[in-house]
């Protein structure tokens, strides 16, 4: 679709302060909800709330230094950081090579097959991923070791989620799963401009061979489709609470828990509120850093 | 740039096969298991189905999960509907007013929509149990409206920049008011964009577990979190367990495919690329 946009038009100054109203009254109401809730959050961050009454009494950074200094904490962050990188480096480069290849390969009605096929489980919850998977991933009964036994590779079969050291590898394997359909839609969508297409066939007629024109003309030119890309991989895998929730509870230990899903057990299981809080500043802090090259790519395009 | 290279069909083919087996076995086992009986599934032939499929699998679970669909889908559906009215208006104020209002507008509304719920849940919870708003259905669907009016709005604005405004400037001369055109003219055109945006503001809603499990109440309990507390206690159900996993999934999976297009354009444009 062609985006045309008047020059001349001085808008806002024809609403009147009831149309005002009638078009953002109920959007700035949530806004104004959103924020005013992150910024209580913020406080109980630095206030001494523990229990069920809550407590308001400002201590400073008390809870802030309890938290860098539990050992749950820390392999919190460093589970994210797996999978902050696990969840979105293979992802995107699957699915660049996934979205190159459905463009040169030739076989009619592969396109729709493939897309249909990778993209359903962007229907799924990770509730219903996670208990499918589950049953794949359990060592005795599971159907990955009862399958690798009958076709005799039964020395392949291994403890997935249940062995502390692998756990959270295989629990961002099905991140990956459910994220790749989605990612190859948005990558195809940047191939399809004309620019590039055109830059294509000029190399092409050069000569180049499809390994290089992926590498050094169409990767350099989707930064843009890439950039967006990442960025919501990363912040779908930082959210990631509901896959962890249902299939490991964070365990065994604390092996597979990440932030999002100790703040709701420090809120809401040990009732240490205000550390709960803190837990949910550093998670908004990495969303917000996340989100911001992002936001500001966006706000370019949209007033552009 | 399609190619006729015979090692690349080669490579189109083996990468189809991989990707057939990764997504079809899951999905094939899940529904497999679902029609056999506990017995029967101890054989551990998980690629052969039951020689005698037990649909009373899915009328079993079904009863046991009916009360939270019928949560899901009144809180799924009316999120949605009030989302796609309040974030197409909002979503048309933002794409046609360059102010800096606007702009900072645009800014809060773009973060918002990708801050995860944990960063509000402790307020929100307070909210809720203090007004008693947790005990009905209208505390999940306002607590569900915090975050997705912002991103139907941000989705509405991205199709509504790319309709022309000759045609709103066409019906200002005749003297509609802002509020008329909205509703007679941008809204009428831009319905596809409304399907896409319900498509994945419901999924979103009947997928969410975090918010489902913290302030849902016995009588507001969602499918998600029906079908996480069969997982954690029914252990060895598998037969159940799949099935209602099935029950779930059907009903994105469903809409899904039949309006496919508008959800990948749904997605699009929430990558901002409408």
């Amino acid at each position: 679709m062609q985006i045309r946009r008047t020059k001349h038009v001085k808008p806002g100054s024809k609403l009147s302060f009831g149309e005002f109203m009638i078009f953002l009254f109920p959007l700035l109401v949530f806004v104004v909800l959103l924020y005013g809730m992150l910024g209580w959050t913020i406080y109980v961050s630095f206030s001494n709330w523990v229990g069920v009454q809550p407590n308001y009494e400002f201590v400073g950074f008390k809870w802030y230094r309890q938290m860098f200094q539990l050992a749950r904490f820390q392999a919190d962050v460093s589970n994210n950081f797996k999978w902050l990188i696990l969840g979105v480096v293979p992802t995107v480069i699957l699915a660049l090579f996934i979205a190159y290849l459905l463009e040169i390969g030739s076989i009619r009605g592969v396109e729709t097959y493939t897309r249909t096929l990778i993209l359903y489980p962007v229907a799924m919850s990770f509730i219903v991923t996670g208990t499918i998977w589950s049953w794949m991933y359990q060592p005795d009964k599971g159907v990955f070791n009862t399958i690798l036994h009958t076709v005799g590779l039964g020395r392949l079969a291994g403890r997935y989620v249940t062995n502390a050291n692998t756990a959270t590898y295989w629990l961002i394997v099905v991140f990956v799963w459910q994220y790749l359909g989605f990612s190859v839609i948005i990558l195809q969508s940047s191939f399809r401009t004309t620019e590039l297409q055109e830059m294509i066939e000029s190399a092409l007629l050069d000569g180049a061979s499809r390994m290089r024109i992926l590498l050094q003309v169409i990767v350099p030119n989707i930064r843009g489709g890439i950039l967006i890309l990442v960025s919501l991989l990363l912040i779908s895998s930082l959210k990631v609470f509901d896959i962890v929730y249902v299939v490991t509870f964070g365990g065994p230990g604390f092996a597979t828990d990440v932030l999002a899903f100790f703040m709701l057990i420090a809120t809401y299981q040990q009732h240490l509120v205000a550390l709960g809080a803190g837990v949910g500043v550093v998670i908004f802090l990495m969303a917000f850093i996340i989100v911001i090259p992002y936001t500001i790519y966006a706000f370019r395009k949209w007033f552009e | 740039m399609k190619t006729k290279s015979r090692s690349i069909t080669l490579l189109v083919i083996v990468t189809l096969v991989i990707l057939t087996i990764a997504y079809v076995l899951p999905i094939y086992v899940v529904i497999m298991t679902s029609l056999k009986t506990p017995a029967e599934i101890s054989e551990r032939q998980y690629l052969l189905p039951s020689a005698n499929l037990q649909f009373q699998n899915y009328v079993q679970s079904f009863q046991l999960i009916l009360p939270s669909l019928i949560n899901s889908s009144i809180i799924s559906v009316s999120v949605t509907l009030l989302s796609a009215l309040f974030g197409g208006l909002g979503g048309y104020y933002l794409s046609r007013t360059r102010t800096t209002f606007a702009k900072v507008l645009f800014i809060l509304v773009g973060v918002a929509v990708y801050l995860p719920y944990q960063v509000i849940l402790i307020p929100l919870v307070q909210i809720m149990a203090q007004t008693g708003l947790a005990l009905t259905h209208f505390g999940l669907i306002g607590s569900y409206l915090i975050l997705n009016v912002p991103l139907a709005a941000v989705l509405m604005g991205t199709f509504f920049t790319a309709i022309p405004r000759e045609l709103e400037e066409a019906a200002e001369v005749d003297g509609a008011s802002r509020v008329q055109i909205f509703f007679r003219v941008i809204s009428p055109i831009a319905l596809p964009a409304y399907a896409s945006t319900a498509i994945i503001v419901f999924t979103q809603v009947w997928n969410e577990f975090l918010l489902a499990l913290t302030l849902a109440t016995p009588r507001t309990t969602t499918i998600q979190i029906k079908l996480a507390e069969i997982k954690g206690s029914f252990v060895a159900m598998y037969h159940l367990q799949m099935a209602a996993a099935v029950i779930t999934l059907l009903v994105p999976l469903v809409i899904f495919l039949a309006l496919g297009q508008y959800f990948i354009r749904g997605i699009l444009a929430g990558a901002l690329k409408g």
